[in-house]
C-alpha cells in the first residue's frame, strides 16, 4: 500500500470534522407524494473525497442539487443542511436569496456532467470567468491570474482556452476548463456530478489524478457523484452507495471495497467489468431501479435482492452502523449477504479460465480482409477553397491492414478521435475508403452482392438508433422484409415475438406495439441488437454498443451479444474505449484487441497478452487508465503521458504518432515511423521500436519529459 | 475569406438572373410590351418610324432588333442604371425610383426593427411567466395577430384615424408645404406620415415573432448553462439578457432573412393603401397605367434591395453566432 | 388489435407462408393513421377549435355547391341593409342591393381551392426539393440550392403581380400556385438542413446497412420526422396564399370574374367609405371571413405536431409506458 493511499487507517482514527452535515433531507415531487431523495443523512468530512455511487435515476444528482439548495422546480427540499465553513456554521436552507447567491460558488461549487452544456455557447470561456468574479465582487485581475494558474495545473494552455468559445474545445478540455471555473472563487467544497462520464477512459483517469492533486493543493473537500464504482474507488476516501433515492451504505473506501455489507453494493462490485477480477465472477444485476412513483415497500432493493426475506418486503431497514459508526448500512441481512454473495476483487483469480475459449478456425478464406486501408476526410468543402490552398485533410484511418475470420471477434480499442469508428464503418461498407482495399470473402467489398446484407451495425446510442416514429414491430419487420420477403404480417409478428422472448423481453406481445421511447435503454439496445441479427449477418459492427447503458447492465448486454454470436454464427467488430469491457468480450469469444492511435493500429493481440505483457507504451497507458478494483490502487499517480490531449488529427505528429505523448519517446521516434510487426515471442503484433532490441532507438536521446526507462 | 468571395459573386449573378427574368416577362406580356402604347401613338397620327424612336426612348429597347441584341442592350442599360422612361409620369424610371426607394427602405427597416423588439419582449415575458394568465392571453393575442393580415390594420387605421378622425394624413410621405431637409418640422412631418404604415406593418408581424421567441426562450431556460449561471451567482438581469435572450434570438436570425423578402414584397400593398410614394406604390401605378418600364424598373429595384439585404444578413450571421462558422449561414 | 401469435414460426424457422393478410394491414393502417391521430387531435383544445372553424368554411362551400343559399346578384335585396336587421339577409346588403352573406358564401369554394392549391404547391415542392437536395447531396444538391437561392431572392408579392398581369390566371388552382410560386424556396432550404441532420441519425445509417432502398428510407425514416414541420408550414403557406390573394384583389391587380372576398373588400372600401359607419357590415364581413379562416388554420396547426409525436400518442391512447420512459419524473433530468 503506498504512503498516499486514501482511506487508510489514519482517517478512521481521527475525529471526523464534518464540513457539511446533511440530516433527514428529503426532496419530494407532486405535493410530497413521490420522493426523489429520502431521509438522506450524511456528513461530509473536511478535506475528504466522498464518492457517491448509484445507477442513473437513483437520486444521486438530486442529492447534489439539494446540497446547494438548487432543487429544480417543482421539487420541494426539506430537512437540515449545515455547513461548517471558515466563517462559522451556516444553515443552508435558512439563507436568504441574496445570501444563497453569495454562498454558492464561493463556499460550495459544482461541476456538471456535460461541460458542453454548462457553458454559454455564445460566450468566450474568459467571459465566464470574469463575470463570475464580478458577480462575487472579486478582483478580476487577481482572479484571472488564479484562473490561469488553475488552467495550467490542469494541463491546459490558459490563453488559448480563455480566448476560445466552448465549442472550439474538445470534450476533455471543456471539462477541465469547467473544473477551473468551479474553483475560481477558491471554494471549500466541490460537488462533481458525473464530471467525466462523457469522456474517454484515459481522459477520465487523467482528470481524476489531476483532481487528486488539486484537492491536496487547495484543501478542497470533493463530493464525487458517479455511476462508475471502480472509477471513484481509485480516489475516494469514503464511499456512499445510493439506491432508489436512499443511501444504502456509507463507509470508508477500503471497507466498501473489501467488506461491502449491502447486497446491492456487493452486486455492483460484482457487476462491474474490470481487469482484475476473473471473468466468470462478473455477473449483472437482474432488473432495474424503480421510478419514484412506484418504490417497493420495505427494503427497496428486495425485488432484486438474492437474500431477501419476508421481513425485507415489509420493514424498511434503517441506515445503521455495521461494524463501527463509520461504516453504516441499511440491510436486515448483512451477515448472510457477506456469506452468500461473493465479491472477488483479488487479482489471483484473474485469467484463470480463459484458456477454455476456442479461437475460430483460421484456415480457409477470411471473412473480411483490409490491406493498407485509408480513409481521409477533407475538412473543408466547396470548390473555391479547393482552388486556393490545400484543404485540411483529416487522416481518420491511415494505412490499416487487418483480417477477420468467420465467427471472429476483433475489438478496436482507442481514444475518441483515433479513427476506430471510421475504420469500423469502412469495414462494413458504410464509409467509402479513400485508399487501400477491403475484400469480403475474397471479392472486393463493393462488388460482392451479398455484402450489404451480411454486414450490419449496432450503434452506440440506442435511442438514436431507433426511429422514434416507428413501433418495435415496424422496426424489427424491416430486416425480415429483406430476409423473408414473402412472409405475412402474422408470420413476421411471430418471428419477432419469439426473438424478443429469446432475448428476455417478455411478454413480447406487450413490447411489440410500443414506441422506442417506451423502452428502457437496455431494452432499446436489445432491439437494436435484434434488428442487426435478424438480417442474419456475417459480421456485426458494435460501435461502443454498451457505453450508453448503465454499468450494471453492461455485462448482461455483452453476454447476450456472445450468446447470440453462437446462435447466429456471426463475427463481431467491437469498438470500445474501455479496456475492461474489451477484455471481457474478447476473452469470452477468444478474439483479439487491436489498439488504435490516430488512424493506425499500434498493437494487436489477445486481451490476456495485452494486459499481462503490453509491448506498446500506449497500451500500457490505456491499461493505467482502466480502473482496477483493488485496495492498492491509487488515484494520485501522475498520468503516464506527457500530454493529456490527443494531437490534432489534421496535422498528426511526424514519425511515431505517439511520440508527443509517449512516456519513453526518444529522438528517433520524432522522424521515423515504426511498422506494425509480429511479435517474435508472443501472439499479436506491435508498432514500436522498443520491440526490437537492436534498434537505433536505444542509442538515441530521450525526448523532453520522457523517462529513460530501460527495457 | 473564400466564403465571402463566393457569396459576393452570387450577387451580380442573382441580379443578372432577375434582369433576365424581367426581360423575359416583358416579352411575355399580352400582345408584347408596347402594343398598347403603339395603338395610342398611332391614333395620334404618328408614323411607324416615329413610334419606334419614341419607344426606344421610353425603354432602352430597340423593337426592330433581334431578341439577343435587345437582351444585350437591356442588360447594358441596367448596368448604366438606365431603366427606361416612365410612360405615365414622363420621367426617367431611375429618377422615380431614386425618390421612392428611401421611403420604402425607411418603412421596412423601422417597422421590422419595431416588430422584432416588441415580439422579443412579449415572447420573453411570456416565457418567464410560462403558464400564467399573462402567458395564455399573450399566446391567444399572438395567434389573433397572426390571423389578421397587415393590410387589414392599414385599412382600419386609415378609415378610423385618417378619414374619420383626421388625426393622421391619408397620403404622401411628408407635408408638401414643408421643405425637405434636416429640420425638426420636416422630420415630424415624415414621422406623422409614416406612423400608420409603420404601425400596421409592425403589428402584422409581432404575433409570430412573439410566438417563436416564447418557444425558444422556454427551451433555453431549461438548458443546463442557465442553471450553472444561476449557481455561479450571476444577476438575474445578466442571465436574462446575455444567457436566455441571446441564445433564444440567434435561431430567429435566419428566419429574418426570409422575413425581409416577405416584408419588402408587402410594401406594395401597404404603400398603395396609404398612397405612400415608395417603390411598391409606383409598381402598382405602373401596373394600373400600363406603364411597363416603370413597373419592371420598380420590380427590379425591389429585388435588388432584397438581394442586398439577404447578403448583409448572411455576411453578419457568422459574426453574431460564434458557433456558426461563416458559410454555415447557407444551412438554415 | 391484438394478433394471434403463431407459435410454430419462431425467429429461426425457415418457413415462410406467402399469404399476405390485407385485412389485417388495412385495419392496422386505419388505427395507426386515422383513428389514433383523430383522438389526439381532438384532445387539444386549439386543434379542436381550429377544426370546428375549418368545418364551418367547408360547410359554407358545401352550401354553395348544393345551392342551399341564393347566389349573389345585384338588386336582389333592399340596398344598404345593416347586419342582423333582416333575417332574410343576416349579414345585410350592399349599396347595389346584394346579399352580403351570399357574396361570402359564393366565393368560399374558390378561396378554399386556391388556399389548398397554394399550400400543396408550396409545401409539396419544398418537401421534394429539400429532401432530394438534402439526401442526395453533391451536384444535385448544388443545383437545387442554386435554384432555390434565386427564387428566395425575389420578393413574392411584386413577382406575383407581374406574373398575374402576364398570365391572367382565373382558375383558383392556377392562382394558388402563382401566389406561392417562390414560397417553397425558403421552406425547401430549411427542410434540406433538417434532412441533412436526420440523414446522419444512426437509424438511417442502420437502414442503409440493411440495404433498404433510398425511396423507402425517405418514406419511412425521413418524411415522418419532417411531418410536424411540414404541416405547420402548410398552414403558413395557406395563410400566405389567402392573405396575398385578398391583397391583390383588393388592389385590383388580379383579373377577376365574379365575386370574392378580396373584391368585396375592395368595393366595400372604395364605395362603402362614402357611407361611413353605415357600411361597416359590408367592410367587416369579408375581413371576418379572411381572419376566421386564417385563425382556424393556425389553431389547427398549433396542435398538429402532437399527432406526429409518438410520446404524446402513447400517452393519449392510453398505452402503458415503461418505468424509465417518464423523464419528467425521474431525478436525472438536466
Amino acid at each position: 500500500m503506498s504512503s498516499h493511499s486514501p482511506g487508510s487507517q489514519e482517517h478512521d482514527n481521527r475525529q471526523p470534522d464534518p464540513i457539511l452535515e446533511i440530516t433527514d433531507t428529503n426532496v419530494t415531487y407532486t405535493d410530497g407524494e413521490s420522493y426523489v431523495l429520502e431521509d438522506a443523512s450524511v456528513s461530509i468530512h473536511r478535506d475528504e473525497i466522498l464518492g457517491i455511487v448509484g445507477e442513473s435515476g437513483s437520486g444521486k444528482s438530486m442529492f447534489a442539487s439539494a446540497i446547494l439548495d438548487a432543487v429544480p422546480d417543482p421539487g420541494v427540499l426539506t430537512g437540515q443542511l449545515r455547513y461548517n465553513g471558515p466563517d462559522g456554521t451556516v444553515d443552508i436552507l435558512g439563507l436568504s436569496d441574496e445570501q444563497l447567491r453569495a454562498f454558492r460558488w464561493e463556499e460550495i461549487a459544482m461541476v456538471f456532467q456535460g461541460a458542453m452544456h454548462s457553458f454559454n455557447p455564445t460566450m468566450k470561456i474568459k467571459t465566464h470567468f470574469t463575470e463570475t468574479l464580478q458577480s462575487h465582487d472579486r478582483s478580476v485581475s487577481e482572479g484571472m491570474s488564479f484562473a490561469r494558474e488553475l488552467l495550467e495545473s490542469l494541463y491546459l494552455e490558459p490563453e488559448r482556452v480563455l480566448n476560445a468559445y466552448p465549442h472550439e474545445l474538445s470534450g476533455g478540455m471543456q471539462q477541465r476548463a469547467l473544473i477551473a471555473l468551479s474553483m475560481v472563487l477558491n471554494p471549500e467544497v466541490l460537488i462533481m456530478d458525473e464530471p467525466t462520464a462523457a469522456l474517454d477512459l484515459l481522459m477520465q483517469r487523467s482528470i481524476l489524478s489531476l483532481l487528486h492533486d488539486l484537492q491536496a493543493e487547495y484543501d478542497l473537500t470533493i463530493v464525487f457523484i458517479t455511476h462508475d464504482l471502480p472509477l471513484v474507488a481509485g480516489i475516494a476516501d469514503r464511499m456512499a452507495i445510493i439506491y432508489a433515492f436512499e443511501f444504502v451504505e456509507i463507509g470508508p473506501r477500503d471497507a466498501i471495497i473489501s467488506n461491502a455489507a449491502h447486497p446491492y453494493t456487493r452486486a455492483l462490485l460484482q457487476a462491474t467489468p474490470n481487469i482484475n477480477s476473473p471473468l466468470e465472477a462478473m455477473e449483472s444485476i437482474e432488473g432495474q431501479g424503480p421510478a419514484p412513483a412506484n418504490v417497493p415497500s420495505g427494503c427497496r432493493f428486495h425485488p432484486r435482492c438474492p437474500v431477501a426475506t419476508e421481513e425485507c418486503e415489509s420493514v424498511d431497514p434503517a441506515l445503521e452502523g455495521a461494524e463501527s459508526n463509520r461504516h453504516r448500512v441499511a440491510c436486515h441481512h448483512v451477515e448472510r449477504a457477506r456469506e452468500e454473495l461473493t465479491v472477488s476483487t483479488d487479482e489471483a483469480g484473474a485469467f484463470s479460465a480463459t484458456e477454455s475459449t476456442t479461437r475460430p478456425s483460421t484456415d480457409g478464406e477470411p471473412l473480411l480482409e483490409l490491406s493498407d486501408l485509408e480513409v481521409h476526410f477533407e475538412s473543408s468543402q466547396g470548390l473555391p477553397e479547393g482552388l486556393i490552398g490545400d484543404p485540411d485533410v483529416v487522416r481518420a484511418v491511415d494505412g490499416v491492414s487487418l483480417s477477420i475470420e468467420p465467427q471472429d471477434l476483433v475489438c478496436l480499442l482507442g481514444e475518441s478521435g483515433c479513427g476506430k469508428t471510421t475504420l469500423g464503418k469502412a469495414m462494413i461498407g458504410l464509409q467509402e475508403p479513400t485508399g487501400g482495399s477491403i475484400t469480403f470473402r475474397g471479392d472486393p467489398l463493393d462488388e460482392h452482392d451479398d455484402a450489404r446484407a451480411a454486414l450490419q451495425i449496432i450503434h452506440q446510442d440506442p435511442s438514436s438508433a431507433l426511429n422514434p416514429n416507428r413501433r418495435i414491430v415496424d422496426i424489427l419487420s424491416e430486416p425480415l422484409l429483406h430476409t423473408h420477403p414473402n412472409a405475412s404480417i402474422a408470420e413476421r409478428r411471430s418471428r419477432i415475438t419469439s426473438l424478443l422472448e429469446r432475448i428476455g423481453m417478455t411478454p413480447a406481445d406487450a413490447y411489440i406495439e410500443r414506441y422506442p421511447h417506451q423502452l428502457s435503454g437496455g431494452e432499446q439496445q436489445r432491439v437494436v441488437l435484434s434488428r442487426a441479427l435478424l438480417m442474419d449477418p456475417d459480421a456485426v459492427l458494435a460501435d461502443e454498443a454498451i457505453s450508453a447503458v448503465d454499468v450494471s447492465l453492461r455485462i448482461e448486454i455483452m453476454d447476450l451479444l456472445l450468446e447470440l454470436q453462437a446462435e447466429f454464427e456471426t463475427s463481431y467488430l467491437f469498438i470500445s474505449h474501455d479496456l475492461s469491457n474489451a477484455r471481457y468480450i474478447t476473452e469470452h469469444a477468444g478474439g483479439r484487441i487491436a489498439v488504435m492511435y490516430l488512424g493506425e493500429i499500434v498493437e494487436i493481440g489477445t486481451a490476456q497478452r495485452l494486459l499481462t505483457d503490453p509491448r506498446h507504451p500506449y497500451t500500457e497507458v490505456l491499461r493505467w487508465a482502466t480502473p482496477a478494483l483493488g485496495l492498492d490502487t491509487d488515484g494520485d499517480d501522475e498520468p503516464p503521458v506527457r500530454e493529456i490531449d490527443v494531437p490534432d488529427p489534421i496535422n498528426p505528429p511526424s514519425g511515431c504518432r505517439f511520440h508527443t505523448r509517449c512516456p519513453v519517446a526518444r529522438e528517433t521516434c520524432v522522424d521515423t515511423s515504426p511498422e506494425l510487426r509480429d511479435c517474435a515471442d508472443v501472439d499479436g503484433a506491435v508498432a514500436c521500436f522498443r520491440s526490437d532490441p537492436d534498434h537505433q532507438y536505444w542509442e538515441s536521446e530521450p525526448l523532453d519529459g520522457a523517462s529513460e526507462r530501460p527495457e | 475569406m473564400n466564403y465571402y468571395l463566393r457569396r459576393t459573386i452570387r450577387i451580380p449573378a442573382t441580379i443578372l438572373g432577375v434582369a433576365t427574368l424581367t426581360f423575359g416577362l416583358i416579352r411575355l406580356l399580352p400582345g408584347g410590351p408596347f402594343t398598347q402604347l403603339r395603338i395610342q401613338l398611332r391614333r395620334r397620327g404618328m408614323d411607324a418610324q416615329e413610334i419606334n424612336a419614341r419607344i426606344e426612348a421610353l425603354q432602352n429597347i430597340r423593337p426592330d432588333k433581334s431578341l439577343p441584341e435587345q437582351y444585350i442592350d437591356y442588360l447594358i442599360g441596367v448596368v448604366q442604371l438606365d431603366l427606361g422612361q416612365s410612360i405615365s409620369l414622363n420621367k426617367p424610371v431611375i429618377e422615380v425610383i431614386g425618390q421612392a426607394l428611401p421611403w420604402t427602405v425607411f418603412i421596412v427597416i423601422v417597422s421590422t426593427l419595431l416588430m422584432f423588439i416588441l415580439g422579443v419582449l412579449l415572447g420573453s415575458l411570456q416565457a418567464y411567466w410560462e403558464g400564467t394568465t399573462f402567458d395564455s392571453v399573450g399566446s391567444g393575442l399572438s395567434i389573433l395577430f397572426m390571423s389578421i393580415p397587415y393590410y387589414i390594420y392599414a385599412v382600419a387605421f386609415l378609415v378610423v384615424l385618417a378619414f374619420s378622425w383626421r388625426v393622421f394624413p391619408t397620403s404622401a410621405a411628408a407635408d408638401r408645404s414643408i421643405e425637405a431637409g434636416f429640420t425638426v418640422a420636416y422630420a415630424v412631418s415624415v414621422l406623422h406620415h409614416a406612423a400608420l404604415p409603420i404601425i400596421s406593418f409592425t403589428i402584422g408581424g409581432v404575433g409570430s415573432t412573439a410566438l417563436s421567441m416564447r418557444g425558444n426562450s422556454i427551451q433555453v431556460l431549461g438548458r443546463e448553462f442557465v442553471e450553472v449561471a444561476r449557481l455561479r451567482g450571476l444577476s438575474d438581469q445578466r442571465i436574462a439578457t446575455r444567457y436566455v435572450a441571446m441564445n433564444a434570438i440567434l435561431p430567429m436570425y435566419t428566419g429574418l432573412l426570409l422575413l425581409i423578402g416577405f416584408r419588402l414584397g408587402g410594401t406594395v400593398v401597404l404603400e398603395e393603401i396609404f398612397t405612400y410614394p415608395g417603390l411598391g406604390f409606383y409598381l402598382i401605378e405602373g401596373v394600373n397605367a400600363n406603364d411597363y418600364p416603370l413597373m419592371m424598373g420598380c420590380f427590379m429595384v425591389i429585388t435588388i434591395a432584397l438581394v442586398l439585404a439577404v447578403y448583409v444578413a448572411d455576411m453578419t450571421y457568422g459574426l453574431i453566432d460564434p458557433r456558426i462558422s461563416v458559410g454555415d449561414a447557407d444551412e438554415y | 388489435m391484438q394478433m394471434s401469435t403463431d407459435t410454430d414460426v419462431n425467429w429461426q424457422s425457415e418457413r415462410t407462408d406467402e399469404a399476405i393478410d390485407w385485412r389485417d394491414r388495412l385495419h392496422e393502417g386505419f388505427v395507426l393513421r386515422i383513428y389514433e391521430p383523430a383522438i389526439i387531435a381532438w384532445s387539444d383544445r386549439r386543434t379542436q377549435t381550429g377544426l370546428l372553424i375549418v368545418l364551418v368554411y367547408l360547410s359554407m362551400a358545401l352550401v354553395d355547391l348544393l345551392g342551399l343559399w341564393r347566389d349573389a346578384s345585384t338588386s336582389q335585396a333592399p340596398r344598404m341593409l345593416g347586419a342582423f336587421q333582416n333575417w332574410s339577409y343576416p349579414l345585410g346588403t350592399t349599396q347595389s342591393g346584394v346579399d352580403v352573406l351570399a357574396l361570402i358564401i359564393d366565393s368560399t369554394p374558390f378561396i378554399l381551392q386556391m388556399v389548398l392549391a397554394g399550400g400543396v404547391w408550396a409545401t409539396g415542392v419544398a418537401v421534394i426539393a429539400g429532401t432530394i437536395s438534402g439526401y442526395k447531396g453533391g451536384l444535385t444538391d448544388s443545383v437545387i440550392t442554386a435554384i432555390s437561392d434565386f427564387f428566395m431572392s425575389i420578393p413574392g408579392l411584386p413577382l406575383v403581380i407581374v406574373l398575374g398581369i402576364t398570365l391572367e390566371p382565373e382558375s383558383p388552382l392556377v392562382l394558388g400556385v402563382i401566389l406561392t410560386i417562390n414560397y417553397w424556396a425558403g421552406l425547401g432550404r430549411s427542410i434540406r438542413s433538417q434532412v441533412l441532420s436526420i440523414r446522419n441519425e444512426s437509424y438511417v445509417e442502420a437502414a442503409r446497412a440493411m440495404g433498404t432502398s433510398t425511396v423507402r428510407i425517405i418514406r419511412k425514416d425521413i418524411l415522418p420526422n419532417l411531418m410536424p414541420y411540414v404541416l405547420v408550414n402548410f398552414v403558413f403557406a395557406a395563410r400566405y396564399t389567402i392573405f396575398a390573394a385578398v391583397a391583390l384583389y383588393f388592389l385590383g391587380v388580379l383579373p377577376y370574374t365574379g365575386q370574392n372576398w378580396g373584391i368585396t373588400l375592395n368595393y366595400a372600401y372604395n364605395q362603402g367609405a362614402l357611407f361611413g359607419l353605415e357600411a361597416i357590415h359590408w367592410l367587416l364581413a369579408p375581413i371576418i371571413a379572411i381572419v376566421g379562416l386564417a385563425c382556424g388554420l393556425i389553431l389547427l396547426s398549433q396542435g398538429m405536431d402532437r399527432i406526429f409525436n409518438p410520446r404524446v400518442r402513447t400517452r393519449l391512447t392510453g398505452e402503458s409506458e415503461s418505468v424509465e420512459s417518464t423523464p419528467d419524473h425521474t431525478t436525472e433530468v438536466r
